[in-house]
């Protein structure tokens, strides 16, 4: 950023209805008035794509400006006057409004999207529920799946052009476009879907034209809650929030974030609910016998680890505050290393993803140094070279694995350890068999703290529902040693 | 050299040249007096030559009628910046085709009129966006364009002026919507012929995000005669706000149609009765659409008061538009020409915005329910309550272009549709 750049904005000042704003200047006017909690119907705007101006719901009318115009299309500028609330523009709206509807199905009661859908919202709140067509209604395709778990339902589209803008000027993957004309438009899939972003294209569909294959008839959205929290796929650390409530996890979304993401994520970061509430998710330590996993008291383990060199391995995923409470409960324990996940696909794609999945690096190498251990891959190695019969070997397992080989070769060289023991978020699977005790450790979304991004920026980790025992954290099972 | 083959520039401004045999050659078309004004007007401030076309009061002559000098005041001064000077010759507003007819007979006529604007507009390229279904005259035009390259009235330097412009034809491939400035300007990037949102306008950010000017064949065939003659002679002809002459195509229930240029503010009546030789047949006006397609339709009794300028006609309700006079006689079924003009929006609506989308294609719906006997009276008051609710509210003017006909047959001939809806449900 140049120093231009960082230099504060002037500030603006102007009326949308009877509320004052005042906004940096260059600011989009509609988003003006949606930053400062005004509800402005809209369908095509988007905060994160170009100005298209097509649904026209967002008409205002300016003093002394001959003819109404959309407020999309237009930029804040001092002590202008802009109004929606006339009957003229009310009118105007609840019209676009039922142009919208014309050729819509109104199929809510089988639509995904419904509860979070900008047509049933407003049209809710503008009694149009009875669409005064009952003239025949052009009918389009439903069902298509066209790639990375995208589904489209060519009838309720209303053509904002939010999908076709997001796949050329975003990813410039152009998969999507709007081919014919009058109201036999329709997006056209030119070739399936082929970005690592797709997702977005379903969070930005302001219908249910776009659904998600994985999320699609899981769960009516009004049973859903909300945690924000930071994506722990990379190292990018976007912001985002999951969905979930008793029964389990259902989806991740961006939040934006101007400084990390803005306002997307890519489709890997989508996945990092799924281990979430996995049915067979720890309910409390166990151990490995007669090829199963099985619940067992603590004193045996204390009873097997007390005449053992302890050793420790650990992921570079937690937050910094268990790297901090590790540390301070292991204090006497110098053997600590850390095991980072390889760098797997290009260094960074040019939109979010970068190469290093590791994403809490930052946050390791900082705890590590503060404590006087070496968090580098060779001090690992050796540790891993030098094992012996008489160590008690306590790994904590990255909670996302992308490179299961590289994982699986990490794995087959610490079985040199005597005593091997898992710290793991996740649920008793058969890589796992290596390990003579499982202990234990909390989710991302089970646990208050912060990461530090590749930016050296600090993001929050929140607390939501958790669905397996994750009341220790790494550090809490320091009293396995006294 | 007889006087048969010197340009008429007493009666005409546009058609001066038009009785000339062969005049789309280079020769005799030079020889009856054109690239005089060219040549002068290169010894010319160009600021002057914006002055003069501008003190004409010439208006647009695509359809919206806005005053040419002043659209040119809002183009950059900066004579080395990348700039366009367009001309649409797109001309498919149904009705229309004296575009066609000026080119056809007289191409140089544009050539020379577009040298001379991009002289004085400083734009080093210039395109001419001929409609697709024009191939006859896109091959007259092309050839023009090369003998005056050949000629070195284009290319670089011309006639050592030191001022370069380049000129293409282009052809369209028959779409209304390339008629639009906007989406023409759309079409010519090589993208689907979708209207841009403005602001900006084109003589800020048009073509490939550069100043643009986009005139219409007739605005800029007329440049060269209102320099030669100057802005003065030209107000001579027309009223105060509406100056100068105008090509007017007449087509329909009248004994000689055809493209006649006409001083603005004629009675509508006199065009009809003189230069058309009367309705057809003896049979009695019912109905005159004034300026296209999109122009609300008059009765006979207005017909009969209107004068062709752009106040007269727009007090009256309608509007001059690209000067196509349609002239329906009793013959002729209201419903028809509905059902038609409804049928030609829905079909060249780009589809972009929702009003124009939807309303296009919902308005030519109930029309079509109606036809099979299934309508209603209100159908009459939806109709007019979707058209009204397109005007104003989209991004090019195709909207209102279709709402506006529609209302204007409501508001006219409403007794006449009441009656066919009526038929039409006894005739299931
Ligand atoms: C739907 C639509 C179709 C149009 N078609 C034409 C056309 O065929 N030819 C034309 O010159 N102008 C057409 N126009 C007007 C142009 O947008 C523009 O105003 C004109 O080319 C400007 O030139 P002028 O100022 O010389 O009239 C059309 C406008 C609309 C809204
Ligand atoms: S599919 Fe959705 S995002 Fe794409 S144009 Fe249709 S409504 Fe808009
Ligand atoms: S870019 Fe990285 S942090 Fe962002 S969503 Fe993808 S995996 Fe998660
Ligand atoms: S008004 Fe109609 S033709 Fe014009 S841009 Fe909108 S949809 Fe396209
Ligand atoms: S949000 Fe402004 S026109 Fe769609």
């Amino acid at each position: 950023m140049s120093e231009v750049e960082k230099l504060p904005k002037k500030m603006i000042k102007l009326k949308w209805n009877d509320k004052d704003l005042e906004v940096p200047e260059g600011t989009n006017l509609l988003g003006a008035a949606l930053n400062n909690g005004i509800k402005v119907a809209h369908y095509c705007y988007h905060p994160g794509l170009a100005v298209a101006g097509v649904c026209r719901m967002c008409m205002v009318e300016q003093q002394g400006v001959p003819r109404p115009f959309p407020a999309c299309n237009a930029v804040v500028a001092e002590g202008i006057q802009v109004r929606n609330d006339t009957k003229q523009i009310k009118d105007a709206v609840e019209w676009t409004l039922q142009f919208h509807l014309l050729n819509h199905p109104l199929d809510c009661p089988i639509c995904d999207q419904a509860g979070e859908c900008g047509l049933q919202d407003y049209y809710m709140k503008h009694g149009q529920y009875d669409s005064a067509m009952i003239d025949k209604k052009v009918h389009k395709k439903k069902v298509q799946d066209i790639g990375c778990d995208v589904v489209l339902d060519a009838e309720r589209c209303i053509l904002c052009a939010r999908c076709t803008r997001f796949v050329d000027d975003v990813t410039k993957t152009h998969e999507l476009g709007i081919v014919n004309r009058g109201d036999h438009a329709e997006i056209s899939v030119q070739k399936e879907l082929h970005n690592d972003y797709a997702q977005n294209l379903v969070d930005i569909c302001p219908v249910g034209a776009l659904t998600s294959k994985d999320f699609r008839f899981k769960q009516r959205v009004w049973f859903l809650e909300d945690v924000e929290s930071t994506c722990i796929g990379c190292e990018t650390g976007c912001s985002v929030k999951i969905s979930q409530n008793k029964s389990g996890a259902y989806r991740v979304r961006p939040i934006v974030d101007s400084e990390v993401n803005g306002f997307w994520m890519c489709d890997d970061g989508r996945k990092i609910y799924k281990h979430l509430s996995t049915p067979g998710r720890l309910v409390g330590p166990m151990v490995f016998k007669n090829s199963m996993f099985l619940p067992v008291a603590e004193s045996e383990i204390k009873e097997k680890i007390k005449s053992k060199n302890i050793k420790f391995i650990l992921s570079a995923g937690l937050s910094n505050e268990e790297y901090q409470s590790f540390f301070k409960e292991f204090k006497n324990i110098k053997n600590i290393t850390l095991y980072q996940l390889p760098k797997t696909g290009a260094e960074f794609d040019g939109i979010l993803k970068r190469a290093d999945k590791n994403c809490n690096l930052r946050g390791a190498q900082k705890a590590f140094k503060l404590a006087g251990a070496d968090s580098s891959e060779e001090a690992m190695k050796k540790m891993l070279d030098t094992l012996t019969s008489q160590d008690a070997l306590f790994v904590v397992m990255p909670e996302i694995v992308y490179d299961h080989d590289n994982y699986a070769s990490f794995l087959s060289k610490i079985k040199k350890a005597g005593l091997r023991v898992a710290l793991t978020t996740d649920d008793m699977r058969s890589e796992f068999s290596d390990f003579h005790f499982l202990l234990p450790v909390p989710t991302f979304l089970e646990k208050e703290g912060h990461i530090i991004n590749y930016q050296n920026k600090e993001r929050k980790l929140n607390k939501g529902r958790s669905y397996g025992a994750s009341d220790r954290n790494v550090g809490d099972w320091a009293h396995l040693f006294h | 050299m007889s006087i048969a083959n010197k340009a008429d520039y007493q009666n005409f401004t546009l058609l001066s040249y038009h009785h000339i045999p062969s005049v789309h050659h280079l020769e005799i078309f030079e020889e009856a007096g054109g690239y005089e004004m060219m040549k002068k007007c290169f010894t010319l401030d160009p600021e002057k030559i914006k002055e003069e076309v501008k003190n004409s009061g010439l208006r647009g002559r695509g359809g919206a009628g806005f005053p040419t000098g002043v659209k040119w005041g809002f183009f950059s001064k900066d004579r080395n910046q990348r700039k366009y000077l367009l001309c649409n010759a797109d001309e498919s507003e149904p009705g229309t085709f004296k575009d066609r007819y000026l080119l056809e007979i007289n191409p140089h006529i544009l050539v020379e009129g577009m040298i001379i604007s991009a002289f004085a507009l400083g734009t080093q390229r210039g395109y001419i966006y001929i409609r697709g279904e024009f191939y006859e005259q896109a091959m007259i035009l092309e050839k023009a364009v090369k003998d005056a390259y050949k000629r070195g009235y284009l290319g670089k330097n011309i006639l050592g002026s030191g001022f370069d412009f380049e000129l293409v034809v282009h052809r369209g491939a028959g779409a209304y919507i390339c008629g639009e400035e906007t989406g023409l300007i759309s079409s010519l990037e090589g993208q689907k012929g979708r209207p841009k949102l403005k602001p900006p306008f084109p003589a800020i950010k048009g073509y490939r995000g550069l100043p643009t000017i986009v005139n219409n064949v007739e605005t800029l065939a007329a440049v060269p005669w209102i320099m030669r003659c100057g802005a003065a002679a030209y107000k001579k002809w027309g009223t105060e706000k509406s100056p100068g002459t105008k090509l007017f195509s007449i087509s329909g229930d009248v004994n000689r149609p055809g493209v006649f240029e006409l001083p603005l503010g004629i009675p509508l009546i006199e065009v009809i009765e003189k230069h058309c030789e009367g309705v057809r047949e003896g049979n009695k006006l019912k109905a005159v659409i004034p300026g296209g397609s999109s122009a609300p339709i008059f009765t006979a009794e207005i017909a009969k008061e209107v004068r062709m300028d752009y106040e007269d006609i727009a007090q009256k309700g309608s509007m001059l538009g690209s000067g196509a006079i349609i002239v329906l006689d009793e013959t002729r079924s209201i419903p028809d020409i509905l059902k038609w003009t409804l049928e030609f929006y829905h079909h060249e609506s780009c589809g972009q915005c929702t009003p124009c989308r939807e309303g296009t294609g919902w308005m030519e719906k109930i029309f079509k329910r109606a036809e099979q006997g299934e309508g209603k009276l209100s159908d009459i008051e939806l109709l007019d309550k979707v058209a009204f609710n397109m005007r104003g509210r989209t991004i090019c003017a195709l909207s209102d272009a279709a709402a506006m006909p529609t209302q204007g047959i409501i508001k006219a001939f409403r007794g006449e549709l009441e009656s066919y809806i009526k038929i039409q449900m006894k005739n299931r």
